[in-house]
């Protein structure tokens, strides 16, 4: 189904466009380039509502089956192309589309853009046009992202998005901005590399079942036309994510040899695609890039980090390794709650020990994360709905309280929580902003973060009581770190560290200031306040009227549990029954023998292999 | 019709809220109170009216109205997508049976209103309202004053949708709202360190019972498979379940009913939670929202009569807090220190009462609630009257013999305190008489024994592998409770000695405090300068309305008429409520009071050196109930410095295990690898590289040789 509009591609299209257009202009100074980014951000954000507004979570097609991809494009990008005009071998296109899974998060990196550029109205005084730039191409890389529907066009979003935030992180960011960027980039880059290779694998694996099945006559046979229909088109390697996640299951379902041969291989495609995602997340032991990068990175490079790009490794959980190897996650299902829960708690503990207001954002990421990670791999509808809401409302909650964090950063040059000290008293919009922020982070009912939280734990609960309760605990962590933050800088008696000014005036004064002599230092501007003002009606929003969202994401997520279910190795409660058997280690083995000696099936595949 | 009531009823302070947020700073200044004042007065009015249409409705006397849809998953059924399972499946049902990941998820706002909520209503709306006008006089002039008032209402209407609550996950998201707004409101005065260190140590202990509830609620979920009480709470439902995962639920329950209203190990955030405004001390921590655990414990009376060993463990904590909060309340000087742990103290009664495992108990326990409402919320803002002429000192040391400074603050005080006492016929007199009753039947009555008999005997609902967990479970519970080495109505009988002998505590720390203040010589501290007075009428008119129900509210309401039990009854069917008048208890409550009041004469109601021999001759008791029992020490020590050390320790783990040998080993690993292995090679010696060239060459020329041969 062609989009006439081909609205997607206009949302990767206007910011690349805005990109080049802002460095045309650069010369005319800041203010025109500032505007212009400005407008070009608000146009994606009118762009990315009209996409909300239009997706139709219902649709069905002809066939009365669910159509959950919409306003897709399609063009052929590489292939050969046979005389007849089909495509033999790679068949690798510029596709896109939206789905369930992917439309709130390309609304959210469209909203966010306006509170990281406004943000950055000030504090960018360094070849603005540059910087605002780097930052339109991150939004097209990571739109591009959440929309692609071909794995090779995923991937190349997926790697494109280090390049604008590297630079932008290396350039403008604080003191350690080098070595920051480089471990930043080389760290995740190492990690996709890794997965890369997994969704090679998935892309190879599926066009040798697909041929295994078309040599297979008893199986095309017994399957009835369809599915030998359906095996025809498999002349060529397809790379469309949407065609491998509808016919992999189809065909581990219709096929025994491959069916062995999928449960074989899939928990090492898991373990490739483990690496890249784990990484960008961060799941527990490959979070420690993460709090350097945001120390370092300017402030809308912290809230868009933040805000999205944590986002593309839980999503690339969701869109590859749930759907395409249900049977792993199952295997695996341990391994990541483990992770997950250890995520939980010792990023709360770090958090509360640290003294930079931005390292404490940083780690509290990492604890709700391991939320949005619990709630996804609890693997069923409740707690993928709440893992995937809570990545909105992490990227909202985060995003706005990197933002507070850089409105403070740039009226003191400082971000030590010792050196503040009641500060309500001299900003109180800024006050009640971060009140609002950090009661949204800590899951206060009736703001966006609760719903997340208590959807992701509740489906964790219903298959494993014990890591949703030791999840859990992380609540009473999260407000103690949060609220002390907020009783040490914003409550009390009024302490402010030397701002820029004062500092120039006291060595001229004789190093003498007088306590609150910071006459320049206003509350939050008008400018601020836009910044927020609309995040934070949107926790409002999210928090009392949740199913909105959820009806939005309700049958894409319904299809992936639909497949995990299909593919569970036992019908019984997990947490009811022992380890070996819970695991599903003992069932799928068991499963392994039964078919694979019938028909082996990897010695085929190796034949295969050039 | 009714439906619109129940719908105007939180509305009400809502709108007040938000009025007074968006208008209060520039628009209202210092009329803010009014909006408060009047949605918490149209509450109180609609309150009373709910009250009458819940008692005329029809069977089952309850008004639900559904106000939208929060959240609605759900939950994928296998095998319906036309994809076929696995093929060679022996031991799996085949496809034709599919079976659900967990149960369905649908969470609907509603406002349910029966019996008990609106008698909760009631009591809410009526204490707001008066706290509302009192505040208007005691925050004239404060910095925030509107938004004081936006706080109020918005706790208020928060309050309200927690008691109207139709399901268990609704009432959890005003359970924590109202926490929000205690956070709110102690730290009201937010540049006062000690305010704030206490409304963080309020949330985070809140925070604490709630994880324990949110479990609960999670486990009724997965048990249940909803969450709605109408569908939970029926005993019919209930006694098809597991009864060891009813205790565990009760269990948990419990847990955030001991954080909320401030139970023994978590009453420590309540005394320190008296650095807020005196009226929010009156309103939220001691007449509402701290007895919004005795609600939900009785609003899931079916489940904890359903769980006997639950029921106990309630009782125990109960009356044990009672006990330990009377004997600390007993050495404090802080007047409104005094009321916190006689608030913890008599919210501890009411546990006791619920925990008892009769219609009696529980009917008493919210009897209770509702004239320690009156009384204490008397008593605090008659503290707060005293505090506003003091110039803001409450330490009893120094001021004393304000009888004839502040006549209408003292008559007051005086009623506030006999029915604190339980003075016969003042009101808290009936109420707790009803709960020490129950615990006395609880202790002296043989079904209590048959009923935890026959949990035991009743059958294990699923299968071999649960009925195992079930004794497990139910073998645990059954260890805590026996830990004292007792049957049930043993620990019965010694709870009611112990409520007993805190009746008498009560009498007498009550009316130290009294006499303390309005009594003996008359002295005034410097901080109230030479204009210490009388507190404005818009302060005194509140204290005598709320001085008239803790006067009679109790022989208007109690089992002389019947008139509370039968209107509870509707919600918490019992086996017969009407018992006869047990005047053994009677006759002890009334001894136990005229004793403690007595002593407290002796040794108050002038100076006089008979408390300081006391204290000598108590010696280290003296000094442990002055220190609180070392309480907050011992938490100091065993959570809250291992936390902080295990974060230290953490930060240092991130630092050089993990991001030091875990990455920065992997990523120096290539270099060492490749590079010390590599680096010889390139010695620039021609030589060795000719060599290498050469036998290179030959390699792979014989590899090749060998190959083709």
């Amino acid at each position: 189904m062609q989009n006439q509009f081909h609205i997607l591609l206009l949302m990767i299209a206007l910011p690349l466009m805005g990109a080049a257009l802002v460095m045309l202009i650069a010369r005319t100074g800041i203010e025109h380039v500032r505007r212009m980014v400005f407008t070009n951000v608000v146009l994606s954000f009118v762009l990315a509502m009209i996409m909300v507004l239009n997706y139709a979570p219902q649709l069905k097609d002809a066939q009365n089956q669910p159509h959950l991809t919409q306003m897709q494009s399609e063009f052929r990008w590489l292939g050969t192309v046979a005389p007849g005009g089909d495509i033999i071998g790679p068949d690798i296109r510029f596709a896109v589309g939206v789905d369930g899974i992917s439309l709130w998060l390309v609304a959210l990196t469209s909203l966010l853009m306006i509170p990281a550029v406004l943000v950055s109205w000030e504090a960018i005084q360094d070849r603005p046009a540059v910087f605002y730039a780097l930052m339109l191409m991150l939004q097209a890389g990571l739109v591009g992202v959440f929309t692609a529907q071909d794995v090779i066009l995923f991937y190349m979003f997926f790697e494109f998005t280090l390049i604008p935030l590297f630079f932008m992180i290396g350039v403008w960011g604080g003191h350690d901005r080098r070595w920051a960027a480089r471990k930043f980039f080389i760290y995740t880059f190492a990690g996709s590399v890794l997965t890369f290779l997994g969704l090679l694998f998935i892309v190879l694996s599926h066009s040798w079942m697909a041929d295994e099945a078309l040599e297979a006559p008893q199986a095309a046979v017994a399957q009835g036309p369809q599915t030998g229909a359906a095996a025809a088109r498999h002349q060529h390697m397809t790379f469309s994510i949407e065609r491998l996640t509808r016919e992999i299951p189809e065909l581990v379902a219709t096929s025994p040899a491959s069916s062995a041969y999928w449960l074989r291989v899939s928990p090492w495609i898991f373990a490739a695609l483990f690496a890249g995602f784990a990484i960008k997340v961060p799941l527990f032991p490959f979070h420690t890039w993460l709090p350097l990068a945001h120390v370092e990175a300017p402030t809308a490079g912290s809230v868009l980090l933040a805000g999205v790009l944590l986002k593309i490794g839980s999503y690339g959980f969701l869109r590859f390794a749930l759907p395409l190897t249900p049977e792993a996650c199952w295997i695996w299902f341990d391994v990541i709650a483990v992770l997950s829960v250890v995520g939980i708690i010792y990023g709360a503990l770090l958090a509360l020990a640290q003294d930079d207001i931005k390292k404490l954002v940083a780690y509290s990421s990492v604890s709700h994360m391991g939320f949005c990670m619990l709630g996804l791999f609890s693997l069923n509808a409740v707690g993928i709905s709440g893992g995937l809401l809570q990545m909105l409302n992490h990227g909202l909650s985060t995003g706005a309280l990197f933002a507070i964090v850089g409105m403070l950063y740039e009226r003191y040059h400082t971000r030590d929580i010792e050196a503040f000290g009641g500060l309500t008293r001299k900003f109180p919009v800024m006050s009640f902003c971060l009140l609002v922020v950090v009661f949204s982070s800590i899951g206060l009912p009736g703001l966006n973060g609760f719903t997340g939280e208590v959807l992701s734990i509740m489906g964790m609960f219903s298959i494993h009581r014990g890591y949703a309760v030791f999840g859990l605990s992380g609540i009473i962590v999260g407000a103690w770190y949060l609220l002390w933050l907020v009783q040490r800088t914003f409550f009390g008696p009024l302490r402010e560290p030397l701002a820029e000014g004062d500092r120039r005036n006291s060595t001229a004064h004789g190093g003498v200031v007088h306590a609150g002599g910071h006459a320049v230092i206003h509350d939050l501007n008008f400018r601020e306040v836009c910044a927020l003002a609309p995040l934070l009606v949107l926790f409002v929003v999210i928090g009392l009227f949740p199913q909105y969202f959820l009806n939005r994401m309700e049958p894409s997520v319904a299809r992936i549990v639909r497949g995990l279910e299909n593919r569970r190795p036992d019908g019984v409660h997990l947490s009811a029954r022992p380890l070996a058997d819970r695991t599903g280690v003992g069932r799928l083995a068991r499963h392994g023998a039964a078919v694979g000696p019938s028909r082996p099936f990897p010695e085929t595949a190796s034949e295969r292999t050039p | 019709m009714v439906n619109a009531l129940i719908c105007l009823i939180p509305l009400c302070p809502l709108i007040a809220c938000l009025t007074t947020a968006v208008l209060g700073a520039r628009v209202l200044r210092e009329r803010s109170h009014w909006p408060t004042i009047a949605g918490c007065g149209l509450a109180a009015a609609c309150s009373l009216a709910l009250l009458v249409c819940v008692a005329r409705s029809p069977e089952p006397h309850r008004y639900t109205a559904t106000l939208y849809q929060w959240v609605k998953i759900d939950t994928v059924e296998a095998g319906a997508a036309g994809m076929a399972a696995l093929p060679d499946e022996g031991d799996r049902p085949q496809s034709s049976v599919s079976y659900k990941s967990g149960p369905d998820l649908e969470i609907s706002i509603a406002l349910r209103a029966d019996s008990l909520a609106a008698t909760m209503l009631a009591m809410l709306t009526f204490v707001s309202t008066c706290v509302a006008v009192y505040s208007a006089g005691y925050m004239h002039g404060e910095r925030g004053y509107w938004r004081f008032f936006a706080f109020v209402s918005l706790f208020v209407f928060s309050m309200i949708m927690l008691v109207l609550s139709a399901n268990f996950l609704q009432l959890y998201m005003f359970w924590e709202a109202v926490g929000l707004c205690s956070y709110l409101l102690i730290g009201f005065w937010y540049e006062k360190p000690a305010a704030v260190a206490a409304s963080k140590k309020a949330f985070l202990v809140n925070r604490i019972g709630d994880f324990g509830f949110a479990i609960g609620v999670f486990l009724i979920w997965t048990t249940f498979g909803t969450l709605t009480f109408d569908a939970v709470l029926s005993p019919q439902r209930i006694a098809q379940m597991n009864p060891g995962l009813i205790t565990l639920i009760c269990l948990c329950l419990f847990t955030g009913a001991i954080g909320k209203s401030a139970q023994f190990p978590l009453h420590v955030w309540l005394p320190d939670a008296m650095e807020g405004p005196t009226p929010v001390s009156a309103l939220i921590h001691a007449a509402t929202m701290v007895t919004a655990g005795v609600y939900m414990v009785a609003r899931c009376t079916p489940l904890f009569r359903a769980a006997p060993d639950a029921q106990v463990f309630v009782a125990f904590i109960g009356g044990f807090t009672a006990l330990l909060a009377a004997l600390i309340a007993l050495t404090q000087y802080d007047l409104k220190r005094v009321l916190a742990y006689s608030t913890v103290s008599q919210l501890g009664y009411m546990f006791l009462g619920l925990g008892a495992g009769s219609s009696l108990g529980t009917s008493g326990a919210m009897f209770h609630l509702v004239t320690h409402a009156f009384f204490k919320a008397l008593l605090f803002l008659g503290a707060g009257s005293v505090m506003h002429a003091m110039g803001g000192v409450i330490d009893m040391r120094e001021f004393g013999g304000l009888r004839r400074i502040m006549p209408q603050t003292f008559k007051t005080f005086l009623i506030g305190s006999l029915a604190l006492a339980g003075l016969p016929p003042l009101s808290g007199f009936w109420s707790k008489d009803t709960i020490l009753s129950a615990a006395w039947e609880a202790g002296h009555a043989e079904t209590h024994l048959a009923a935890t008999n026959a949990i035991e005997a009743a059958p294990a609902m699923q299968g071999a592998q649960t009925r195992a967990n079930v004794a497990a479970e139910s073998e645990q519970t059954a260890t805590k409770i026996r830990l004292f080495g007792a049957e049930h109505a043993t620990i019965y009988r010694l709870l009611f000695w112990m409520g007993s002998f805190t009746a008498l505590l009560t009498a007498f720390y009550t009316f130290r405090a009294f006499f303390l203040t309005f009594y003996g010589p008359e002295k005034i501290p410097h901080e109230a300068g030479h204009h210490a007075h009388e507190s404005p009428s818009v302060m005194c008119m509140p204290l005598w309305v709320l001085s008239i129900g803790a006067a009679f509210l109790g022989l208007a309401l109690g089992h002389l008429t019947g008139f509370f039990d039968g209107y509870l009854e509707m919600t918490l069917p019992g086996e017969g409520l009407h018992h006869a008048t047990n005047w053994f208890v009677v006759g002890l409550s009334t001894v136990v009071v005229f004793a403690g009041i007595g002593a407290a004469w002796f040794m108050y109601h002038e100076p006089n050196d008979l408390p300081a021999r006391v204290v000598a001759l108590a010696g280290p008791l003296a000094r442990l109930s002055l220190n609180k029992f070392y309480l907050d020490q011992v938490f100091f020590f065993m959570f809250v410095l291992p936390l902080r050390a295990a974060s230290q320790l953490s930060r240092f783990f991130d630092w050089f295990v993990i991001d030091g040998m875990g990455v920065g080993g992997v990523s120096r690993l290539p270099a060492w690898l490749f590079g010390k292995s590599a680096r010889p090679m390139q010695n620039g010696m021609v030589q060795f590289y000719a060599l290498s060239m050469t036998l290179a060459t030959a390699v792979l020329l014989a590899a090749l040789l060998w190959r083709q041969g």
